[in-house]
Order: structure tokens, then sequence, then C-alpha cells
């Protein structure tokens, strides 16, 4: 079985996030736009899988925003769910390029703590990393397939 | 706001050269109970601290050497250690020139007064 893999649609997320990983010993990590468009992931081995956790990291995202918004006037920070075996964090981070939405999967050989602990290191890494906003990135409605299947297949070398 | 720790917490930081205590969960490595000196990184020892004992604890059990009980690591400023029980740890963060025995026999003495 071979290693999981970090793959990066934009370059300066790819350090940060191997750091992360490499320090907080988690399973799975994705880095996603507010919209559901993928810019990082790793440990996932297939396409559709990362679609599908973006698409759900997206609505859960902006499910607990709204949330947060409607109990205490402002979006909840992080959100952590403890399974059986795994758990997952889902957390916003503010860079130059907007707020992105983080989301990483652990077992029992991290802790809700560690995760917490790097997560913070990797808001500072990526925010000192963020490039300046490329002028008038937003993805279109009508683009956004096209923009989806194109970051997936970059993810999954396929380009 | 007390809670069932705070008192067992304050005489650990009344010992000469201690920085800070903690109760922390060991699965989740989360504070549940402090009272540290300004300028200890709580969260972060906490988190650490916790995997730390954790580990310990199963490499103790998988080489057949039972429960660890007590943690010491040393360093060159100081000193982190740390018992457990029942998922709990109890963390201190102590300068070089505290009296480590003197530690060890109150946080074991204070491991009775650490359950839930």
């Amino acid at each position: 079985m071979s290693a999981p893999t970090t793959a990066a649609v934009e370059r300066w997320v790819e350090a940060p996030i191997k750091q992360f990983v490499d320090d907080a010993r988690v399973l799975l990590a994705l880095l996603l736009y507010p919209s559901g468009q993928v810019i990082a992931q790793h440990g996932f081995a297939r396409a559709v899988d990362v679609m599908s956790a973006c698409a759900l990291a997206a609505a859960i995202n902006a499910s607990s925003t709204e949330l947060g918004k409607q109990l205490e006037g402002k979006p909840f920070r992080g959100l952590h769910h403890a399974g059986r075996a795994r758990q997952i964090y889902l957390a916003d981070v503010s860079t130059s390029r907007g707020s992105l939405i983080f989301l990483t999967v652990f077992d029992s050989d991290s802790s809700l703590g560690l995760v917490q602990l790097y997560f913070g290191e990797f808001q500072q890494r990526l925010a000192a990393a963020a490039p300046a906003p490329a002028p008038d990135a937003r993805v279109l409605p009508q683009n956004f397939e096209g923009e989806l299947n194109r970051n997936l297949a970059q993810l999954f070398g396929r380009i | 706001m007390s809670s069932p720790f705070s008192e067992m917490l304050a005489s650990l930081i009344r010992q000469r050269g201690v920085l800070g205590s903690m109760v922390v969960s060991e699965s989740d490595g989360i504070i549940i109970d402090s009272n540290l000196q300004i300028g200890v990184r709580g969260q972060a020892v906490a988190a650490l601290a916790a995997s730390l004992f954790r580990k310990a604890r199963l490499s103790a059990r998988a080489a057949g050497l039972g429960e660890a009980a007590f943690l010491q690591l040393e360093a060159p400023n100081g000193r982190v250690c740390a018992a457990g029980r029942d998922d709990l740890v109890l963390v201190t963060v102590a300068e070089s020139r505290a009296n480590v025995g003197l530690i060890r026999v109150e946080m074991l003495k204070a491991m009775g007064a650490l359950t839930l």
C-alpha cells in the first residue's frame, strides 16, 4: 500500500499543509474555498471522495456559520465531531485570498488538542504564504463544474 | 470558577519552582482545569504532554511493564511531569531549581482526587 500523498492545486498551500499533517499526525486534510472548490488535499485516494468531502464541508460550514451568527452574532470558529474511531475538525482560515475552509480527519494517534494546536500554526503559515489576491479570480456559477473537474484532475494527476 | 481539581492544583502551584499545573483529558489533550503562571503556554503544553503520557502508557503496557503512573521529562530549563489515570492526566511544569521529589510526591498524592 502506498503512503498517503499531499497534492495542491495552488502551490503556496502545499508546504503549510504538509507541515500540518506531519505535526498533527492526521489521516486526512482538505483545504477548500467556501464555494466547495478544492485547493489541496492529503490522504484521499479518489477524486470522487474529495468532491463529496468538499461539498459536505462547504455545506456544514455554511450551516454552522449561519447558526453561529444567529446564536452569538458571529460565525463559530471551529467545529469538532468525535466518532467512535475517527474525529473531524472543520474550521475557517483567513488569508489574503479570502476565507478558506479546512477539514481534517484524525484518529487516536492524534487528539483534538494537538489538532487545534497545530491548526493555529497552520493558519499563521498559510497567511504568511498567501500571495496577493488574483484579479477577478472568482469562479462563476456557470464555470463551477468545469473548474471543479479541472482542480480534481490536477490533484489526482490527470493533467 | 472552582472545579473539583482547583484545590489540588493550588497546592501544586505553591511548590517552589512550579510554573503551572493542569488537569488534562488524555484522549483529547484539552485542559479541564489549570493553575498557570503568566507565560506558560497551557494549551500547547497540555496537548503535547497528554499525547506524550498516552504514548508512554501504551509503550509501558506493550513492553509488559504494566501501567505507567508517572512520567518526567527533563529539559535544559526545566521539567514537565505527568501522572494519570481514568483518561485524566495531571501535568506540572517546573523550573530546574524545583524539588522534583517533592513535586512527584504531591502529584502522586493528588492522584487520589483525580477522578471525574
